[in-house]
């Protein structure tokens, strides 16, 4: 019997999904080994009867919470789809203001008082509201490893999520260490699993796979200063996908 | 050789000529070191004019040939899984341009890669490569392979580059070399002028390097060994990334990581392996979710111990040469084994160098192919607890595995991964034998999930199992702790076994476990204990209510006032240990308090062995393989190494 799979998007762009609609010929491998019975990009129909439910995005809101529940609730696994789901990233740039002076900034003196759609709370991983089985890092994630992690799922294992930091592929993949050339990179702190794809083409690391080690730490003070780089600055550039982020286990 | 220090000239044009020859060689991939930015990389050829022989070093050493970053061991279909295929599809290389300090290294992985236990892929690499060395022109800032003396070779080459300043002198390495100058180059023999100038430009090279190694190397070890508890461990660790930056681009660092992925439709899988690093969190790392060495600072330390003095001590060199690329790659710039070993030389050495080795004849197991598994069929299964199932296995060339007590198994599922298990049941159970599996990681998990009949693979038998001639004519008392009954089940068997008992005296078991649902062999040790001089103590930490317990309750060290023990048979009493880390300690603190010796004592330990044959490093405490050397050692073997029961 193939497991039945459902994607579901909250907060989020969505890019994530993209990037699997993207599979492209291969989705047809996908449909081989499971069920997809919910995916609103490629498909109409949807049924609440899933076994894997694959979230994008992050939780926003009072009825996010609900809707979240209800899936965790009917799903035996739960996967967390891209950054916006497995760390918050680029949405919880906003939980640096409180959300009423979000809206301000955003709509003005607008009404929306009673509107639940526009009723957010600072933003939350969705670890943060309900279990999480397992994790596909990235914004946007890395077509290889979905396929590495759907395999695993669909053969009974747990996907092999690296725990180490991006240098790690980046040296695997010979490239000339962003710092020499003057670069901010976050890749010695953040996660691996993209195959070093930002530095490998020039531009340094954002984060967006999570951070393995908090900017705040003694070995980044001394790197800082070595490549006469400020603590702000580091600190702005973890804003991006890492605002107020504990480091990851 | 005979050809060696045969020399030969070619012009520079003569020479862009001879490179085009190779470039046309169908036979061969050019590889030569190029520009990369303001780097330099070894990557394929296009044209003489790419060739960078002014390099300094380059980002990452040619190792990446040899032992690539990703390596496809095996070819296989998830339906038939009798199929898997060693995926040899390797082409030839001419690698040109190889300083003599990455050559170095080159002769260490081969020490190494194709010691008694061969690697088939890294062989058959070798094999087909040819290695055109190059003098060092321009130095790197961080190098100090001057004072290393790996700045010149006089080995490890086919052909070697000296550019005179008005043409090349190709010294000639080996018959393989000769034959590819001779082929595609018109070379002319060179003059006494041209051997006298190579001399003189070999002799200035030393001076250019700035960083200077002030112990020679051949001390390393000493120093190291003396300051194993040294603070600047811990300082210089809080620095680091845990990036492993420093052994991905290291020319002697080998360690790699096995990994199974499966395509999408799900029929067809690999086997690949990938450079690790020990400094990676999760290098050690074992099913049950233990980590080794999780410190970072002794995963710091650990790398400079298996440079100067782990390496050394088993294959006699310094697994160092000098390269300084990961002084260049580390960005808190801790990585540099010259500032390290400098700042160490304020310090006390140690004249005692193998404090933390273990010198021990390991059998020459299996030869030839040590990646691919051969494929088994479960016969039974046997459920013995809520998390451990008994698995009968035989192999299907119906040969028997030919294991001793102690020794372990690479259980193999494709699409899933390896994982080593300890053998259980004794040798003369053959040509089956059995293994106990407790459901905690990938491979285990899906053990659970198989039936009769269905197919594995199994590697090995590997380690050294107990060494049971030392055990004749002597009482021997077992404590199995938990699933430590699991391995020394094989062993209790062994000696109760009719061909076997009159060779041992006294035969006492101690089995501890948490409550009596996880107990397992109770039938078993219950059936034994009618063989003659065989007594059997059973035990739990608790008992819970809805359960029934006839034995003792407490934990397994309240076992040994009941034994009844002869402190006169103490020099004749071996003790054999088995069980979760913890364990250990209280365990032999009470069998010193009986006066056992140190040597009588038996340990089988556990770490995350993955290759099975000394090669991917994970399993190491301190310098010992756990794989090789043990998993069973003598408890005097091993007190002393830190890592041991850590």
């Amino acid at each position: 019997m193939k497991a039945k799979v459902a994607f579901f998007d909250f907060s989020s762009c969505e890019g994530c999904q993209l990037q699997i609609a993207n599979l492209e010929e291969e989705i047809l491998d996908l449909i081989d080994i499971v069920e997809v019975v919910s995916f609103r990009e490629v498909m109409k129909e949807h049924s609440d009867d899933y076994d894997i439910a694959i979230i994008e995005g992050s939780i926003m809101r009072p009825m996010d919470v609900e809707r979240i529940k209800k899936i965790r609730k009917n799903a035996k696994i739960l996967i967390a789809l891209g950054a916006c789901a497995t760390i918050g990233g680029i949405n919880k740039i906003r939980n640096q203001w409180s959300p009423e002076n979000v809206k301000k900034e955003v709509y003005g003196n607008e009404n929306l008082k009673g509107n639940k759609f526009f009723d957010v709370f600072k933003t939350k991983a969705v670890d943060e509201v309900v279990d999480v089985d397992y994790y596909i890092h990235g914004c946007p994630i890395n077509r290889e490893e979905f396929k590495k992690v759907i395999t695993s799922v669909a053969l009974g294992k747990k996907p092999e999520i690296p725990n180490y930091p991006v240098c790690v592929e980046c040296k695997k993949n010979e490239n000339i260490c962003l710092f020499e050339l003057g670069k901010f990179c976050l890749g010695p702190i953040t996660r691996a699993g993209c195959n070093s794809i930002c530095p490998s083409n020039g531009s340094a690391c954002e984060g967006c796979r999570g951070i393995l080690k908090k900017p705040e730490t003694e070995c980044i003070m001394d790197i800082l200063k070595r490549y006469d780089l400020t603590y702000e600055e580091m600190k702005s550039r973890c804003k991006m996908y890492n605002y107020n982020q504990e480091e990851c286990k | 050789m005979d050809n060696k220090n045969e020399v030969k000239t070619l012009s520079y044009s003569n020479f862009d000529e001879f490179i085009k020859n190779l470039i046309r060689e169908k036979k061969y991939d050019l590889i030569g070191v190029k520009e990369k930015g303001k780097r330099f990389v070894f990557d394929i050829i296009e044209s003489p004019e790419e060739l960078r022989l002014d390099y300094d070093v380059t980002i990452l050493p040619p190792k990446k040939y040899f032992l690539p970053q990703i390596e496809v061991l095996m070819d296989y279909k998830l339906k038939d899984k009798s199929k898997a295929k060693e995926n040899m599809d390797i082409k030839s290389q001419i690698i040109i341009g190889v300083h003599p300090y990455d050559i170095i290294a080159i002769q260490q992985s081969d020490k190494i890669y194709l010691d008694e236990q061969k690697d088939d892929f890294y062989k058959k690499r070798r094999e087909n490569n040819i290695i055109i060395g190059s003098e060092i022109q321009n130095v790197s800032d961080r190098s100090f392979a001057g004072s290393m003396n790996t700045h010149l070779t006089d080995s490890g080459y086919d052909l070697f580059i000296t550019d005179l300043g008005s043409k090349y002198a190709i010294t000639i390495g080996s018959k393989k070399g000769k034959e590819l100058l001779v082929k595609h180059s018109k070379f002319k023999d060179a003059k006494s002028s041209d051997i006298k100038k190579i001399e003189k430009i070999r002799s200035k090279i030393k001076s250019k390097f700035k960083k200077e190694v002030k112990i020679p190397k051949e001390e390393w070890t000493k120093y190291l060994v003396a300051n194993y508890d040294n603070s600047l461990w811990e300082e210089r660790a809080n620095k680091c990334m845990e990036c492993s930056s420093c052994t991905m681009v290291c020319p002697t660092c080998y360690c790699y990581d096995v990994q199974d992925e499966v395509s999408l439709n799900m029929k067809q899988g690999k086997r690949y392996r990938t450079w690790d690093g020990c400094l990676i969190r999760d290098f050690t790392k074992i099913g049950s979710g233990e980590v080794f060495r999780q410190d970072i600072k002794d995963r710091y330390r650990h790398r400079f111990y298996r440079k100067g003095n782990y390496l050394p001590e088993r294959y006699d060199f310094v697994a160092c040469v000098g390269c300084g690329r990961c002084g260049i790659a580390c960005l808190p710039d801790i990585a540099d084994p010259c500032d390290l070993i400098n700042e160490l030389s304020r310090f006390d050495k140690d004249e005692k160098t193998d404090k933390f080795f273990i010198k021990q004849d390991t059998e020459v197991k299996e030869k030839g192919i040590i990646h691919i598994p051969r494929s088994a069929t479960i016969k039974k299964i046997e459920k013995l607890t809520d998390r451990e199932k008994l698995f009968k296995i035989e192999l299907d060339d119906k040969k028997s595995l030919g294991h001793k007590p102690g020794q372990f198994v690479e259980l193999s599922i494709l699409g899933i991964g390896e994982s080593p298990i300890s053998i259980s049941s004794a040798p003369t159970d053959a040509p089956t034998f059995e293994l106990v599996i407790r459901k905690v990681g990938n491979v285990t998990g899906k053990m659970f999930e198989l039936k009769k009949g269905d197919k594995i693979g199994i590697r090995g038998p590997f380690g050294n199992g107990f060494n049971v001639k030392a055990m004749e004519n002597k009482d021997i008392i077992f404590v199995c702790a938990g699933l430590g009954v699991a391995p020394l089940r094989s062993l209790i068997n062994y000696v109760s076994d009719k061909k076997n008992r009159n060779k041992f005296k006294k035969i006492k078991v101690l089995y501890g476990c948490k409550q009596p649902c996880e107990a397992m062999f109770l039938d078993e040790l219950e059936g034994l204990k009618s063989c003659e001089d065989f007594t059997c103590k059973l035990t739990v930490d608790k008992c819970p209510e809805d359960e029934e317990w006839d034995n003792e309750i407490g934990l397994i060290t309240t076992l040994f006032p009941k034994l009844d023990f002869d402190k006169n048979r103490a020099e004749d009493t071996i003790s054999v240990i088995c069980g979760p880390p913890i364990v250990y300690k209280f365990v032999i603190k009470n069998l010193k308090e009986m006066k056992i010796p140190d040597k009588n004592i038996f340990v089988s330990l556990e770490r995350r062995m993955k290759c099975g044959v000394g090669k991917c490093g994970h399993c190491q405490i301190n310098g010992v393989y756990v794989c090789k050397e043990g998993p069973v050692f003598r408890y005097s073997d091993v007190k002393d190494l830190p890592e041991a029961f850590e």
